[in-house]
């Protein structure tokens, strides 16, 4: 049942792309609702099959000789996120890519290439999850970058190909310098071990005998990557771009999903780092990152007048703490990093949904075009702010939970470092604030907006997003604990 | 097998070859030489891998120069020339930031500045001094391709800079160890695939054609600050 395990994953993604391209002259394939049937069927049939792997299958398991594919703890774990992603926006676009239809804003003929890049985005992030191969994992990694720059160049706006281009340039020239940390990893334990190896586990078990500088360069370098991908400061650029200019559902996958890859790959290469001579260097310099990537969106948050942007900053922020965490490197730092990852993702997710929303409403994503939203959209008014307010980590939001343990695990390494962080998420608090309040303010009565009728299957992902992150705040399943420890033991981390 | 000393001639007459290709790269203006010199730079690659193999016996080698000769010394330049056919900019004058001449000054520095890294640094991995020199000047490639896609102003140009960065990571490759031909293999699909998407979005920046500008800002809402 294991050995096609790997092809269950990636055959329907693979086998709508072919459908598409054999009948791109078929009218009935250029029809939204049923691209978009198929594409939630395809996310919940992901979902169903990673939740009855984590209860069935005997882990970890390794496929192929040379160990190519593997599932373990984390990476089911992420695909579990994923999956609970993709079913969401696919659930969402339904309403939202049929408006956009409509309007002219997607030409027809583009649905194809919407849906397509859209399901083969899902297979190709499964896919980068279930690399074993470091190397495979990088081409996994450069092919999401592909066909999310895809989905971001949809919408045939000069910004929007100005913005896709500058993030596959940005993220592409980056994943380079990973490529040359890649070969000098390889060049490393060519001699350790018989043909040298890149795999996840085999690494993790030859770290301690890996020479220490030359580990670090080669850290250094896939860090550069795996940093740009998920929009560490410096290379960041292009994330706040991108996301403002992509369709809110695919500003929802790029932030609820995508940046989680790039923080999988550090995660996993910090387990190695910890075990060689160069750990404590390395643990150093991913804290300074995180918390530089801390530091950016505080003082850039507050002049935002784009709420996409705004959030975008924000998904930066939570990067950089991510990283934080994982530099700390203690057991019980990398289950709250773990459990953040869950809380973010749901909570980018509403807040793209619910800007999505807006933007339909007042057709632009400014602050200042929002006038009297409690009235024309409250379902997407408490979406922006229970989750703006989940994202600062309020009580009664997952969030809370990881950011306040990530934070003690900061006091226990730096009180200095505590302090300054401290000092930064309060102004990011403050900016939320003050943006909060000037969108929700403005009463204009003589306006007369029309308000905009949102299709059921816009509101329902928002709704069940609600249910989830308040029940998350307020209960942690015994399982989910379990599985979070387990997978801090596989990373070598003795709680 | 060839003569160790003719061997590391050869090597090194190459390697002069390759940095004075990305000399032009950085300075050319003309977009349909800069697909030629690109052509040429990695047929100059293809080279370096048969050298090696002959002296390595590794197929792989061999392999990755059939690759390299087949996709970029003959695909890649040839669709960019027709994606050039069908655009209306046939140069590229635009630097910002730097000038040709400080470019080229700026990747001399470079090349030394790597050098005492990979010397100093990372010495105790590179103990052959032909494995140190192709390391250098892989990783200056890479960083002289990063210069051109900063540099200059029109996508289609930066593809290039890309392409040539991708080429100094061929020639790391080759010289630190050779990776398994299947993710060598995989890597140049990957490079094909992104490719045609840069060049196709590259079509729509760069063409100054009036009517395919109206085409794009129609959709006005979307367009703001």
């Amino acid at each position: 049942m294991i050995d096609m395990t790997i092809l269950a994953y990636c055959i329907p993604g693979l086998l709508l792309v072919l459908t598409l391209i054999l009948s791109s002259r078929n009218r009935f394939m250029g029809n939204d609702a049923v691209l978009n049937t198929f594409s939630i069927i395809h996310a919940f049939y992901l979902l169903g099959l990673t939740i009855f792997i984590m209860f069935t299958a005997d882990l970890p398991v390794y496929f192929m000789d040379g160990r190519y594919f593997a599932i373990d703890r984390l990476s089911l774990y992420e695909i579990l996120i994923a999956a609970i992603v993709f079913c969401l926006s696919a659930i969402y676009a339904r309403g939202y890519i049929r408006d956009l239809l409509n309007t002219g804003e997607i030409a027809r003929n583009n649905t194809g290439l919407f849906y397509g890049a859209f399901n083969m985005l899902f297979t190709v992030i499964v896919l980068s999850f279930l690399a074993n191969n470091v190397a495979l994992y990088w081409i996994f990694l450069e092919l999401t970058t592909l066909f999310s720059a895809l989905l971001i160049v949809i919408l045939k706006a000069r910004e929007n190909i100005t913005a896709s281009l500058k993030y596959v340039f940005i993220a592409s020239s980056a994943m380079l310098f990973s490529f040359v940390g890649i070969i000098i990893l390889y060049a490393l334990n060519l001699d350790l071990v018989n043909g040298g190896v890149l795999n996840w586990d085999t690494l993790l078990e030859i770290a301690p005998s890996l020479p220490g500088t030359a580990f670090g360069v080669a850290f250094i370098l896939l860090f550069i990557g795996f940093g740009a991908k998920s929009g560490l400061v410096p290379f960041h650029t292009w994330l706040p771009i991108a996301h403002s200019r992509a369709p809110s559902v695919v500003s929802a996958l790029l932030s609820g999903v995508l940046l989680n890859i790039g923080i999988y790959g550090i995660m996993r290469l910090n387990a190695v780092a910890t075990q060689t001579t160069v750990g404590d260097n390395l643990k150093v310099f991913l804290i300074v990152a995180g918390i530089l990537s801390i530091l950016v969106p505080a003082f850039c948050l507050a002049v935002r007048t784009d709420t996409k942007k705004f959030i975008a900053f924000s998904s930066i922020e939570h990067m950089g703490l991510l990283v934080l965490g994982i530099g700390l490197s203690s057991p019980a730092v990398l289950f709250w990093v773990l459990f953040h990852k869950l809380g973010h993702s749901l909570s980018k997710v509403l807040l793209f949904f619910s800007a999505g929303i807006f933007h339909r409403q007042y057709e632009s994503n400014k602050y200042f075009q929002i006038k009297n939203a409690f009235k024309l959209q409250p379902l997407a008014s408490w979406g922006l702010i229970l989750g703006s307010l989940s994202v600062l980590g309020v009580p009664l939001f997952p969030i809370f939970l990881s950011k306040l343990n990530i934070l003690i695990g900061l006091a226990d390494f730096s009180v200095a470092g505590l302090v300054i962080v401290l000092l930064l998420l309060f102004i990011i608090a403050s900016s939320f604030g003050y943006y909060l309040v000037r969108a929700f303010s403005n009463r204009e009565e003589e306006a007369e907006l029309k308000a905009y009728n949102t299709p059921k299957s816009m509101k329902w992902p928002i709704a069940f997003i609600f249910v989830i992150l308040l029940g998350l705040g307020l209960y942690m399943p015994g399982g989910l604990a379990d599985w979070l420890n387990g997978i801090v033991s596989d990373l070598g981390f003795l709680g | 097998m060839i003569d160790t000393i003719i061997f590391s001639d050869i090597i090194h007459g190459l390697f002069v070859l390759i940095l004075g290709t990305a000399a032009l790269i950085i300075t050319q203006r003309s977009l349909s030489s800069l697909f030629n010199i690109y052509a040429v730079q990695s047929f100059i690659l293809a080279v370096m891998a048969i050298v090696l193999f002959i002296e390595n016996g590794t197929l792989n080698l061999l392999f990755i120069a059939l690759l390299t000769l087949a996709v970029k010394t003959i695909f890649i330049p040839l669709f960019l020339h027709r994606v050039l056919k069908r655009m209306p900019v046939k140069r590229d004058l635009q630097f910002s930031f730097l000038s040709p001449a400080s470019s080229i000054i700026i990747s001399t520095i470079l090349l030394f500045v790597v050098y005492l890294f990979f010397t100093n640094i990372a010495g105790e991995v590179f103990n052959d001094s032909l494995i140190l020199l192709g390391g250098v000047i892989g990783i200056s490639l890479i960083l002289m391709g990063m210069m051109v896609i900063f540099s200059r102003k029109r996508v289609i140009t930066k593809t290039i800079g890309y392409l040539t960065m991708e080429n100094g990571v061929l020639l790391f490759s080759l010289f630190m160890a050779e990776m398994p031909f299947i993710i060598e293999f995989l890597i140049v699909i990957d490079l094909l695939m992104i490719l045609v998407l840069s060049a196709v979005l590259a079509f729509g920046i760069d063409s100054s054609l009036e009517e395919f500008h109206k085409k794009l800002n129609r959709l006005g809402i979307w367009v703001e600050d």
